[in-house]
């Protein structure tokens, strides 16, 4: 147990600190979580074919969770809606095929810089531009941008319209650490690496929401005046969160391209793909650190996995996503320690569950008598 | 000394501030109160002063004393807010903004922070700056807050976000402190205790604060001096002793006729 730092008391609760993180914190069933948690990633690849998962769909479902965690610092933190992520997730995405087919770059991880680097860029340059806004036009505005670049990919010769463009330098995959694999060797390589800096992603943004800068971008989305006028460069500020929450989903982007060896602009850079990095975000929970990246495997599984099954997949999933917003608005993670904290109260006390029906019947009884109300009504009008 | 010159602001066809020009600070520390009827321009002249307002007309220009005894004259009328707090002038608002979500703690950290100028740091964490905790926990016990400090600020009753917000500004070591009615709200046997407070909190740092208030035994208590700006002018400039002698002053201002 070398890896865990001594354990401490906090609050009369046991606590473990985490290393090269200055001191923060977890509680010992988060330790374990996140232990758990780790290990799954690592262990994914053999896991997944033993409960019958798709191992390819779980790892861009975590690249998509990726984007949504970079997007999550602007959403949780300067409480900004971003609906033009896909911009950079797909500018990522592109930066690798356009190195890849246009200018034979064949190193994996020299194309995973590229789509760093211009991902990143894409979004100091939009940044800039939109760090000024709030609310809708903040929303309107990213939108714009995404809207407008995903129309010159989708329309330029360059980027092979529609059809996209292959990650393949003369028909091979590229390679990785500076060397050939072969097809399950190169999908092992990419996802161990990515995982590795996925981790180190993870923490890096861990770190940078509790430090004196994580707390300025609480100020400013909590109250853009009183930030200001306690001398806080706003916009700046909002600028420089952009931006790294842009290289998030740039790095996704990248690594995105390098597994699937072909980037299309619909998958990557329409505006929908925005919205529904945005979904995975408060599906898996926005309060949380690690509840986007859950989201994302969720969301991502759910889409594919239904696409082909039958035409309007869609409608599930939406159903799905309104009972979740509906009954855990603080998603998936975020209300974990509510759900974990009733079974347990259930566990104890069986009686409570005999409470629950009561309630759910109660409530379907109410409803019911509100619908007879209500068609009552249409028919014979109001009495 | 921070002084407004000839400031002037329309709002269409009313002009809000009219040909204002005010010094503040002369006496370093000192204690002014504006006071006015309603629409006289109070806030708007504090807006104009801290950088929320542009004036049409006029500047905002800060004295400063070097080390060889000159007085250097620097003009601030174009400069944003958040530059100004480096000037010393620091603001709190009629309507408290806090930041709701956080405690009180946080509240005031994040203001000290800010005065350290250690909002970018990344690599520490934001509890973790020693001299920082210090001035956080000498706020805390100045404000009478430390009881509360763990709670989160929107659920505080009312007088003590009024002195959370006014800590907050404190906390930005302020030259100036414009003040824009620090007791709205606040239950009347409780403004002694706020007004008291921020006294204190002055004095013993020097700031000269800029008040904005309406309760005239408040005013005639602790101003050392006393504005009354009408219709956007200045009416009165002077000692607090003018509420009791001069009478077209008491007329306008508190009806009374004698």
């Amino acid at each position: 147990m070398s890896r865990l730092s001594p354990l401490e008391e906090r609050d009369g609760e046991t606590v473990v600190r985490v290393p090269l993180t200055n001191g923060l914190t977890l509680t010992k069933g988060q330790t374990a979580l996140t232990l758990v948690g780790i290990l799954v990633l690592f262990g994914l690849p053999f896991l997944a074919g033993i409960v019958g998962l798709s191992w390819g769909r779980l790892f861009r479902g975590l690249l998509f969770g990726m984007a949504a965690v970079g997007l999550n610092l602007l959403l949780r933190h300067t409480e900004l809606v971003s609906f033009g992520h896909a911009a950079f997730f797909g500018g990522g995405a592109y930066a690798v095929a356009v190195l890849a087919a246009h200018l034979d770059v064949s190193e994996g991880l020299l194309l995973l810089l590229a789509a760093v680097i211009v991902g990143t860029l894409l979004a100091a340059f939009i940044g800039y531009f939109v760090a000024g806004y709030v609310d809708i036009y903040f929303a309107l505005l990213t939108l714009a941008f995404n809207a407008v670049i995903f129309a010159t990919v989708f329309r330029s010769g360059f980027f092979n319209y529609n059809d996209g463009l292959a990650v393949r330098v003369g028909g091979d995959n590229p390679t990785l650490f500076g060397l050939g694999w072969t097809d399950l060797g190169y999908d092992l390589v990419l996802y161990y690496t990515t995982i590795v800096l996925m981790l180190v992603m993870l923490l890096l943004m861990w770190r940078l929401v509790h430090s004196p800068f994580g707390r300025a971008l609480d100020a400013i989305g909590q109250d853009r005046t009183r930030a200001r006028f306690i001398g806080i460069p706003v916009e700046r500020y909002v600028w420089i969160s952009f931006t790294i929450s842009g290289l998030y989903g740039a790095f996704a982007g990248g690594v995105y391209a390098l597994q699937r060896l072909h980037v299309q602009p619909e998958p990557t850079l329409y505006v929908f793909v925005s919205g529904e990095i945005l979904f995975m975000a408060i599906l898996g929970g926005f309060t949380t650190l690690v509840g986007p990246l859950i989201g994302g495997v969720l969301l991502v599984y759910l889409l594919e996995a239904t696409r082909f099954s039958f035409y309007y997949y869609h409608a599930p999933i939406g159903i799905i996503l309104l009972a979740i917003v509906f009954f855990m608005p603080k998603g998936i993670m975020g209300s974990l320690p509510d759900i974990l904290a009733g079974l347990s109260r259930r566990a104890s006390d069986p009686g409570l569950l005999g409470d629950d029906l009561q309630t759910i019947g109660s409530s379907i009884r109410r409803s019911l008598s509100r619908a007879t109300t209500t068609v009552r009504i249409l028919v014979f009008g109001v009495r | 000394m921070l002084e407004a010159r000839n400031l002037r602001k329309e709002f269409g066809e009313l002009r809000a501030t009219d040909d204002v020009s005010l010094e503040f600070g002369t006496t370093p520390g000192e204690m002014v109160f504006i006071v006015g009827p309603n629409g006289a321009g109070k806030t708007t002249l504090v807006n104009l002063l801290t950088g929320l307002l542009e004036p049409d007309q006029g500047s905002v220009v800060v004295h400063e004393e070097t080390d060889d005894g000159t007085t250097v004259e620097r003009d601030i009328t174009n400069v944003d807010p958040e530059r100004r707090v480096n000037e010393g002038l620091v603001r709190s608002f009629q309507i408290v903004h806090v930041f709701e979500e956080m405690t009180v703690r946080e509240n005031v950290r994040v203001a000290v922070l800010s005065r350290y100028d250690k909002l970018l740091s990344v690599r520490s964490r934001d509890d973790q700056h020693e001299d920082v905790e210090e001035t956080v926990d000498d706020l805390l016990a100045q404000f009478r807050l430390e009881e509360t400090q763990h709670e989160v600020a929107e659920t505080l009753p009312h007088g003590d976000r009024k002195l959370l917000d006014v800590a907050m500004s404190f906390g930005l070591d302020p030259e100036y402190l414009l003040l824009d009615e620090p007791t709205s709200g606040v239950a009347t046997r409780e403004k002694e205790y706020v007004i008291e407070t921020i006294v204190e909190a002055s004095d013993a740092r020097g700031v000269t604060t800029v008040t904005i208030e309406h309760d005239m035994d408040l005013v005639k208590t602790y101003a050392d001096r006393l504005v009354v700006l009408v219709e956007g002018s200045v009416f009165r400039e002077g000692d607090p002793t003018l509420l009791e002698t001069d009478g077209e002053l008491r007329r306008v201002l508190l009806g009374v006729t004698e």
